[in-house]
């Protein structure tokens, strides 16, 4: 058996090096790529026929969309889990669109795409938020490009010079549970939490700031002393908030969900940070009742959006599949399957009651050009001198 | 020198011996040199000048410097406690007579099969809050503070019995290799058990004892799940705060850095290691093999005290491990609360992993992945050590040196030299652009395991008779073939076993995957922490436990394959 096993090994190991020095990675590449697309296009000609089976609900959701050429299309998202990446695949595949996508965290997509910068693979990006966008964008990694539907995103979440787009709003919520405090009872904005006793040691805070949602609560809160003559641009009342912001919160266990500390009848934390999207969730879940802050100023909004990348070869399908990604029939499919908040103004009657309440909180007026300079700076700061 | 006294003579051989220190000489440039000088560089001259703030900035920072110091508060301290208990699990299992030694060895051998988040919240669920012994605990002592496990004694007492795999390996296989008739011998002169215990045994043991206490010590500085699950405000240690920094662009010099720190001290402590190593050959391994015979503890006393010790250590080995395969079976509430109960048991866990068509394929591509990197990666470090132990030169210094660099940085870093490298046709990647291929990750797996392999196939390679190259060079054999027929065979369990080490560290890898992987290869590391991650399910931490499962599984079928089923042939042959 051993050696057997040994011998296998040495075969696809042979096989493997052979694949390296003598086609070239290049080719290699390519070969493996035109026999998915060759499985895929069998898929989609039987998804096709599925189509024709179902006529009537076919006609209607391709009605008016953009079509594809069958180019593939590699594209990078940090909100491709839940079955939303093979639900794209899929319903692009209906409208002729080859897409082979992949999935990891924000921080890292944002890191794959710097480091690829000179070869990338990427042809399309999705999801992120504004102030991943300023950052690629200001590091060359995007291309403009104004999709059909440009006009149909509320004024201030389009990149104003066309570099990104936006598609779904998430907003970025301080929850608690109803059961557990009332309403009267609740932080009225982020800063009670450290002003008022009362929450001392109720709190969680994330010991990881690569996140999206933790650093968009970090500008919700920094950027309301920015201060040019200040440390990294804020005045040092802002980092004595921060400072209060560590000192008397709860530390987030790793592998323990916020819902898991706050349903836990022994654990003190009561309210924590959490994006909109994954609230109703975890009400079934955890049998909570969340209830949201609204603070007078208005909650950040992670603005996940869409673009081209810098040095695709394949341009055109890029921007043709940008026009169907982001019009108000597939964000309207989108909302419907996996509860989000569309940006696209058609197609924000889709999302559910929730999604709709959520519509409704008003924007903090976040200055999102100082963020995108200053974010890693700031996480660094604090994670240096800031957190316990 | 060697070659110039054979008058030019131009043998296969020497022109073999040629070809394999021309690849080692290129593999060492193009991935090890090239993609992390950049990086090691990035940290002192920023903008065409050297700098040097990033020292500054950590030499301000209150928390850093607490951090590293808690790192060399650790490491010492966990040589220390993981080396007595491995050396305890060591005699219980192969030396003293314990009963049902091996039910208690495959006990003790859990370590193998699973460790980090995992294995934390494994022994959260019985020493942390609400967990079964804290509960019971706080049920006779009503005052008892249920936060009790937490700080620098939880973390050491984690990482004690978290890290004795190496133990449990290497030194059990030292241990096999000793003479019995040595301790016959001293039996007969009248020596008394403990006397032949530290004056015949562990000597033999010294060299593999060197090893793992200095991967323990490495373990150690580098500690990272234990202390940030168990830490609590007072214990973080360093080795976070690298992985955060290294993921934020910003901050990539500061993680750098801290790693050159760690790393720098991991490479004082080698050389001091190799130092003691060249000054001695102390190895009484028996050329004629007689298996030693379990000593039975004669003092009624001293036998039920170490029956108790066994079956101590095995419950705080197993119970983790059950635990887990347990909460597996349940959602993510029940998993937060720790308490389990018949009725918040369910399958779905269970039926929602494998509904999915589409998701026997993560598993496939990283069982081929990490297959082929352990494997590569084992025989080329088997090259390495025999030219190692062969040349005795600088070029062998200078090898085994630059195959340990990958112990300077952290994955992250390593995986991002890498991209950065060869994003662009490079002259010592043969001008292939090697991003968006499926070399580039097979190669970042590679690279990680390299120091790894190199130190515990060297102390193999160590413990070799040269007698036994010597009578078979004088017996007329082929360099080749004594190396194939004669050398290999008796080093094999211990490069097996590397293999399976290595082989399951990969499995589930993340951190270096994430940026390497094919977007039709995705991994089971980024597979599940997707899943994990997702937005919509909650239930996050209910499927990281049943992926756990999987994954022990699938490690246990290769250490069985591997390692228990080579071991059982070795015995065999010493009949």
């Amino acid at each position: 058996m051993r050696k057997a096993l040994a011998t296998a090994l040495t075969v696809m190991m042979a096989l493997n090096l052979a694949a390296c020095s003598g086609g070239g990675s290049q080719q290699e590449t390519t070969a493996a790529s035109g026999a998915g697309g060759a499985t895929k296009a069998a898929e989609t000609t039987k998804a096709a026929e599925a189509g024709t089976a179902g006529e009537s609900q076919a006609a209607e959701g391709s009605d008016g969309l953009v079509q594809g050429t069958g180019v593939t299309l590699t594209v990078y998202t940090n909100s491709g889990s839940d079955g939303r990446g093979d639900w794209l695949v899929e319903r692009a595949a209906k409208d002729g669109f080859k897409i082979q996508y992949i999935e990891a965290g924000g921080a890292e997509i944002q890191n794959r795409l710097l480091a690829e910068k000179n070869a990338p693979i990427a042809d399309v990006v999705y999801g992120l938020n504004s102030i991943m966008w300023e950052s690629l964008k200001a590091e060359d990694i995007l291309i403009p490009y104004t999709p059909v539907w440009a006009g149909e995103i509320p004024e201030g979440l389009n990149d104003p010079e066309g570099y990104y787009h936006a598609i779904v709003k998430q907003a970025i919520l301080l929850v608690y549970d109803e059961n557990q405090m009332s309403p009267e009872e609740a932080p009225k904005d982020w800063l009670d939490l450290w002003t008022n006793e009362a929450f001392d040691g109720k709190y969680e805070y994330l010991v990881s700031l690569s996140g999206g949602t933790v650093r968009n609560v970090l500008a919700g809160i920094l950027t309301r002393y920015a201060d040019p003559a200040g440390e990294l641009g804020i005045s040092q009342e802002g980092w004595d908030q921060i400072a209060q912001y560590y000192q008397h919160g709860v530390p987030a266990e790793d592998g323990v969900d916020l819902y898991g500390q706050i349903s836990d009848p022994n654990s003190p934390v009561l309210c924590g940070q959490m994006w909109s999207s994954g609230v109703e969730t975890r009400d079934q879940q955890y049998g909570t009742s969340t209830k949201y802050v609204i603070p007078e100023v208005g909650v950040p909004y992670a603005v996940e959006a869409i673009s081209i990348v810098n040095g695709t070869k394949n341009e055109e399908e890029a921007q043709r599949f940008l026009d169907w990604f982001g019009s108000a029939q597939i964000q309207g499919e989108w909302a419907q399957e996996f509860s989000t908040l569309p940006a696209n103004i058609n197609a924000v009657d889709k999302a559910n009651a929730f999604n709709q309440e959520i519509a409704q909180i008003p924007a903090q007026n976040i200055d999102w050009g100082l963020v995108a300079e200053n974010i890693d700076a700031w996480v660094e700061n604090i994670e240096l001198n800031y957190m316990p | 020198m060697h070659m110039k006294t054979k008058k030019l003579s131009i043998t296969p051989q020497t022109v073999c011996n040629i070809l394999i220190l021309v690849f080692f000489f290129w593999f060492v440039m193009a991935c090890l040199i090239m993609p992390n000088i950049n990086t090691i560089w990035s940290v002192f001259v920023q903008e065409g000048e050297i700098t040097l703030e990033p020292l500054q900035k950590l030499l301000g920072s209150e928390r850093a410097m607490k951090s590293l110091k808690n790192s060399f508060i650790l490491a010492p301290s966990l040589a220390l406690t993981v080396g007595f208990v491995g050396i305890s699990l060591v005699l219980i299992t192969e030396y003293f007579d314990i009963k049902g030694a091996s039910i208690l060895r495959l006990g003790y051998m859990t370590t193998l099969i699973y460790g980090g988040i995992i294995l934390v919240s494994g022994y959260k669920f019985i020493y942390g809050n609400n967990g079964f012994l804290t509960n019971i605990f706080a049920g006779i002592i009503p005052s008892f503070p249920t936060d009790w496990f937490q700080g620098y004694w939880a973390v050491l007492f984690v990482m004690t019995f978290a890290c004795t795999s190496n133990h449990m390996i290497f030194l059990r296989n030292a241990m096999r290799a000793v003479d019995f008739q040595t301790v016959e011998a001293a039996q007969n002169m009248g020596a008394g058990p403990g006397k032949i215990l530290l004056k015949v045994v562990l000597p033999v043991l010294t060299p593999s004892l060197l090893a793992v206490t200095i991967l323990t010590f490495i373990t150690g500085l580098s500690a990272t799940s234990a202390p940030l699950l168990v830490g609590g405000r007072d214990f973080q240690t360093i080795t976070p705060m690298i992985l955060s920094f290294s993921k934020n662009v910003g901050s990539r010099d500061l993680a750098a850095l801290l790693a050159l720190f760690l790393g720098i001290a991991t490479i004082i402590l080698l050389v001091v290691m190799m130092q003691i190593e060249k000054r001695g050959h102390y190895m009484s391994v028996s050329k004629v093999k007689t298996t030693i015979v379990k000593q039975k503890i004669r003092n009624p006393v001293l036998n039920v005290l170490a029956h108790g010790y066994a079956y101590i250590l095995f419950l705080i080995y197993v119970v983790p491990v059950v635990l887990i395969i347990l909460f597996s079976f349940t959602d993510s509430a029940t998993i937060a609360s720790r308490k389990l109960s018949i009725s918040s048991f369910t399958l779905k866990n269970y039926e929602a992993v494998f509904s999915k068509a589409t998701a026997y394929k993560p598993f496939l591509v990283s069982i081929v992945y990490s297959a082929l990197s352990a494997f590569a990666v084992a025989v080329l470090v088997l090259a390495a050590c025999r030219i190692i132990q062969k040349r005795k030169d600088k070029i062998s210094t200078a090898l085994e040196y630059s195959l340990l660099i990958p112990w300077l940085l952290p994955t992250t870093l390593i995986a991002i030299g890498l991209i950065t490298t060869y994003n662009t046709p490079r002259f010592w990647m043969f001008n292939k652009v090697l991003t968006g291929t499926t070399i580039i990750m097979f190669l970042g797996y590679m690279i990680i395991k390299i120091p790894f392999t190199l130190r515990m196939t060297k102390a193999a390679f160590f413990a070799l008779d040269d007698s036994l190259e010597d009578a078979a060079r004088n017996l007329g054999a082929k360099p080749l073939y004594t190396f194939f027929r004669v050398l290999l065979p008796v080093v094999l369990p211990t490069v097996l076993a590397i293999f399976a080490l290595n082989f399951n560290g990969l499995l589930g890898d993340y951190d270096m995957s994430v940026f390497m992987y094919h977007p039709l290869m995705q991994p089971l590391g980024v597979y599940i922490k997707s899943l994990t991650d997702s937005q919509t399910n909650a239930d996050n931490s209910a499927l990281t436990f049943v992926y756990a499962v999987l994954m022990m599984i699938i490690s246990g079928i290769v250490l069985y394959l591997v390692y228990g089923r080579g071991e059982n042939k070795v015995k065999g042959n010493n009949k």
